[in-house]
């Protein structure tokens, strides 16, 4: 009963992908499962293009800028709260935990109307820095675990022997909470470089990142590159959590298993 | 002076930088939150964007049928999606947590990746999956169970299976932390005395985990609300939710003020729902 319920909902997480990889390998330009004869020309396609590299380029660049925002700002609410547990700090820590309460529609249509006021609609800065505020929340709540697992007397110890505050922070704070620090970026990166509805809203006719070109894609009639994309997003997107998962303990990081 | 006194004195330079992050957050995510309230009150411009004013047709609008439809449609679909998916999932995430380290940390990896996949992707790959050439349909008529195959979507049993799909590894990764630090010593004894495993579900584990079934139930419900992708690959356009309403309103139609307004009426029911979930998170934990 249990296997068999593990087999089940296994196979039905599983199986989606394994007929997007069948049709991304298929020779026909026709969406077919099982393929009959197999070919690579779909993922070249994809990698010679320049209008699927271009936009893999942009979800990168999108995607490593953002997740460099959203990991700086949470590493610096986290810090601030740390030092002085204001309520002030308090109130700014809550503040981040918002955009992941509310439905993405909600801040898409927000940042949208804001950036059109600005006058930035159509520029890559609108949609990264969006990404990266919104996206806030992950490492905000990752990283506080490391300043949770920080103990007083590291950082005691290091400022009797006169270190300063911004010498504490750089020789003893960062160096400890710097695996949960990665892990927040990464996990910003991946998020940011799938996600499709805030790009979307904010410039997605101009900006057009992989995921809205996808869509698009699939909208208007698709050919088995989509395919290809699709399986390219999937291997990056494991690849990264498999690299994690050696740095950082994730079973910890989502919740401590009975023995630890 | 003690070290630990000291460091508790917000010294000017963490002073500054709280004030940046405040900064940052309130004109990136707060800001654009109160345009797009302001908004909802200005007049519709078929021109260009929208004309300054303050008038209440947007939210009049809103109480018009279609929209009106539209709205008690997504409150359904949202529900049977939130209800459906945390039904699935709890039963995984138990079975889970019982695995060895390694096996439980295969489990958590898919799942996380799972939960990055783009929605876009997902909903390609259902769309593929239910298709007439290349998916379930064309299996069954290969061997030999359906004559006559068609395509299975759009539909709103494709359009749920999608939102169950979405939801399924957020559900379970909000889960395990609770469940796999359970005391299992009540399950024990009840198993002992030799409880039917279904009786030990129903009786002790369903109860037990209230508190978080309730959260977490009422938190899909508000992220359904907000899904987009798979209503629009997956359902017919009398399936359509909210999300794609207000989108078509903003990028379609062009009118902007009507959208805001379609999204404040939004955040209203989320705030809602958030509330409620704090409420009753609160009472159940002393």
């Amino acid at each position: 009963m249990r296997t068999l319920y593990f087999w089940i909902v296994g196979t039905l997480l599983i199986a989606p992908f394994v007929v997007v990889l069948g049709v991304s390998v298929g020779a026909s330009s026709n969406i077919a499962f099982p393929p009959e004869s197999l070919s690579i020309i779909w993922y070249r396609e994809l990698l010679t293009e320049p209008e699927w590299l271009a936009a893999i380029g942009r979800s990168l660049l999108i995607a490593v800028v953002a997740g460099l925002i959203a990991t700086v700002l949470a590493l610096a609410i986290n810090y601030v709260l740390w030092r002085t547990k204001t309520g002030f700090a308090k109130a700014t820590f809550a503040l981040g935990l918002g955009p992941f309460l509310l439905p993405p529609i909600i801040l898409a249509l927000g940042a949208s109307l804001f950036w059109a006021q600005v006058g930035w609609y159509g520029r890559m800065e609108a949609t990264i820095i969006s990404h990266g505020v919104f996206f806030v929340t992950l490492p905000l709540v990752i990283i506080a675990r490391g300043f949770a697992a920080l103990t007083d007397e590291v950082v005691e110890a290091a400022q009797m022997m006169g270190a300063t505050p911004a010498q504490v922070f750089r020789t003893v704070v960062f160096p400890l909470v710097a695996p949960y620090v990665f892990t927040g970026f990464a996990l910003v990166a991946i998020i940011s470089v799938n996600e499709y509805l805030i790009a979307n809203m904010i410039s997605g006719f101009v900006v057009e990142t992989l995921p809205i070109k996808i869509f698009n894609n699939v909208r208007y009639g698709y050919s088995p590159v989509v395919a290809a994309a699709s399986i390219f997003f999937v291997a990056l997107t494991v690849t990264i959590l498999l690299i994690l998962s050696r740095i950082t303990d994730l079973v910890a990081l989502f919740g401590t298993s009975k023995d630890t | 002076m003690g070290a630990a006194r000291m460091m508790r004195m917000p010294s000017y330079g963490s002073r500054l930088i709280s004030g940046l992050a405040f900064g940052v957050m309130a004109v990136f995510f707060v800001v654009p939150l109160i345009f797009m309230i302001v908004v909802s009150f200005y007049q519709p411009d078929p021109m260009g964007f929208y004309k300054v004013d303050f008038v209440w047709e947007n939210y009049a609008k809103f109480f018009s049928s279609f929209y009106y439809t539209v709205s008690l449609r997504s409150l359904y679909s949202s529900a049977l999606g939130a209800v459906l998916v945390v039904a699935f999932a709890f039963p995984l995430v138990l079975f889970v947590s019982d695995l060895s380290r390694s096996h439980q940390q295969f489990w958590i990896i898919s799942l996380l990746s799972l939960m990055c996949l783009s929605e876009v992707i997902i909903g390609f790959a259902w769309l593929i999956l239910m298709s007439q050439s290349a998916g379930i349909p064309g299996f069954l008529e290969w061997i030999g169970l359906w004559d006559n195959p068609r395509s299975l979507s759009p539909s709103f049993g494709a359009m749920m299976i999608g939102l169950v799909f979405l939801g399924f590894s957020i559900v379970a990764l909000i889960l395990y932390p609770s469940v796999s630090r359970r005391d299992r010593s009540i399950e024990e004894a009840a198993v002992t005395l030799g409880t039917p495993p279904r009786l030990v579900f129903f009786k002790i584990l369903l109860p037990t985990f209230r508190a978080s079934l309730v959260p977490v139930t009422l938190t899909m419900f508000v992220y359904m609300l907000g899904v987009f992708v798979m209503p629009t690959m997956l359902g017919r356009p009398k399936d359509w939710t909210m999300t794609v309403i207000i989108s078509d309103k903003a990028l379609g139609d062009a009118n902007l003020p009507l959208g805001a307004a379609l999204a404040v009426v939004m955040l209203i029911v989320t705030v809602l729902v958030l509330i409620a979930s704090a409420v009753l998170t609160r009472r159940r934990t002393p």
